[in-house]
């Protein structure tokens, strides 16, 4: 029964913290699991940050105001990862290259000869295709997983990575055009 | 947003186009500038063939069931809570006694944003349940007469899947205590549910949003529908235009 069928005989104030984690955060407990898995960048740490995450969003749902659960859950989600990564990784959140400056290149047009660009990305390698999101650097990276990957809006990535929304486009714009360089060149 | 002016700023704007994000006047415009550059069409064509890519290789990933259980059995845990006051236990009793003298406190809402209310409380429940169909089938020939006896009309059921929207199944939810019939759809990784209720009179469509899923209505054809998901809500308006256009054979 859904959780206020009930709550009209009873009252709403009743609905406890567990009901509202059940309801408010593990319907996104695989989007939480895809975003921490690319954060990380391995399966094992994944499910250690996904469970911290969980606390964090368990200790503060009294908190939550109710509207956009998934992006409300997978900002903690990132906060996590972020913490894990400090620990764990913190060459990765050195931004070395000054990627936002540059502009964005376009698609290379085939020779009437050639295979077009999109047949070649339509034919890629999985493994060349994670290699290549693994080596995005984290902001391109999280961009990127969490319009292709987990299906958020612009408005929901900007909200969840704390950017405006045209900064969301840039870099999903720039993440996109690297992936796109890496898996069309040194094919085998 | 900016108008585009360079051509950096094109190839940025195509992935906010093939995104959806983009405001019609720009769309429009990106359109136009799409059909006169082939290196522009060549990029939109690149990066549409990208995030199929991503969609069919990584998005279907699901967490460990080994995950849920420890993070079930964590949060179960009791928590540390301070012992009740006798000041405490007094405002419960008086909180028991206001809500034991009848119900006339709880908000009375208009009966059209209750039945919303309660096709997404159907649809998250299904989201929680072990799965979000009571008939699992893409075949809309299995899925149309599993609802024969079980709801007063059979649902229109058409297959989307061309058009991005593939059917998985149907159910049964309960509106106000009449079984009504919900057929389930899979946008990327997200499902939408899409109730139908026989109407008398014709609604103009609505779109709201309840606890963070966005809700579409309409009337077509004496049915009344709603679609409900956590799909952005141009997403949801291309799933209602797409089921509103497809016919039944």
């Amino acid at each position: 029964m859904p959780f206020w069928r009930g709550a009209q005989n009873d009252a709403r104030c009743v609905i406890s913290d567990k009901d509202r984690f059940r309801t408010v955060v593990l319907p996104h407990l695989d989007d939480c699991y895809r975003l921490a898995r690319w954060l990380t960048g391995n399966r094992a740490d994944a499910e250690d940050v996904v469970q911290e995450a969980c606390l964090d969003a368990f200790r503060g749902i009294t908190g939550f105001n109710g509207s956009h659960p998934r992006a409300w859950v997978l900002t903690i989600v990132r906060h996590a990862a972020y913490r894990w990564l400090r620990k764990n990784r913190p060459a990765a959140l050195v931004v070395v290259d000054d990627l936002e400056a540059l502009s964005v290149p376009g698609a290379q047009i085939a020779d009437s000869a050639a295979t077009p660009e999109a047949a070649l990305i339509a034919q890629a390698d999985t493994a060349r295709l994670e290699g290549a999101i693994a080596a995005l650097p984290v902001p391109f990276r999280e961009t990127l997983v969490l319009r292709d990957v987990n299906g958020l809006d612009y408005r929901d990535i900007a909200d969840v990575t704390g950017v405006p929304i045209g900064t969301v486009m840039s870099r999903l714009a720039r993440a996109r055009r690297r992936l796109i360089t890496t898996l069309r060149t040194n094919d085998p | 947003m900016i108008a585009p002016a360079s051509k950096s700023d094109k190839n940025l704007l195509v992935h906010g186009y093939l995104d959806g994000e983009l405001d019609p006047a720009h769309a429009l415009e990106l359109e136009q500038a799409l059909a006169a550059d082939p290196a522009l069409a060549a990029e939109r064509d690149s990066a549409q063939a990208l995030s199929n890519l991503i969609r069919d290789r990584l998005a279907g990933e699901r967490a460990p069931a080994g995950l849920r259980s420890r993070i079930d059995s964590a949060v179960g845990l009791p928590r540390a809570r301070p012992r009740p006051t006798w000041g405490m236990l007094a405002a419960a009793s008086v909180l028991v006694a206001v809500m034991a003298s009848g119900t006339t406190w709880l908000t009375v809402r208009p009966p059209q944003a209750e039945t919303a209310e309660m096709v997404v409380a159907d649809h998250l429940r299904a989201l929680i349940a072990p799965q979000p169909t009571d008939v699992s089938s893409t075949d809309r020939h299995t899925v149309k007469p599993w609802f024969n006896g079980r709801v007063q009309q059979a649902p229109k059921v058409v297959d989307l899947t061309r058009e991005g929207f593939p059917l998985i199944g149907g159910r049964v939810d309960v509106i106000g205590r009449v079984p009504v019939p919900t057929l389930v759809y899979r946008h990327r990784q997200h499902l939408i549910s899409l109730t139908a209720v026989p109407a008398t009179s014709v609604y103009a469509p609505a779109r709201r949003t309840i606890a963070g899923f966005n809700v579409l209505e309409w009337s077509d054809n004496g049915v009344r529908y709603w679609a409900v998901s956590d799909l952005g809500a141009s997403d949801l308006d291309s799933f209602a235009k797409a089921f509103r256009a497809a016919e039944p054979e």
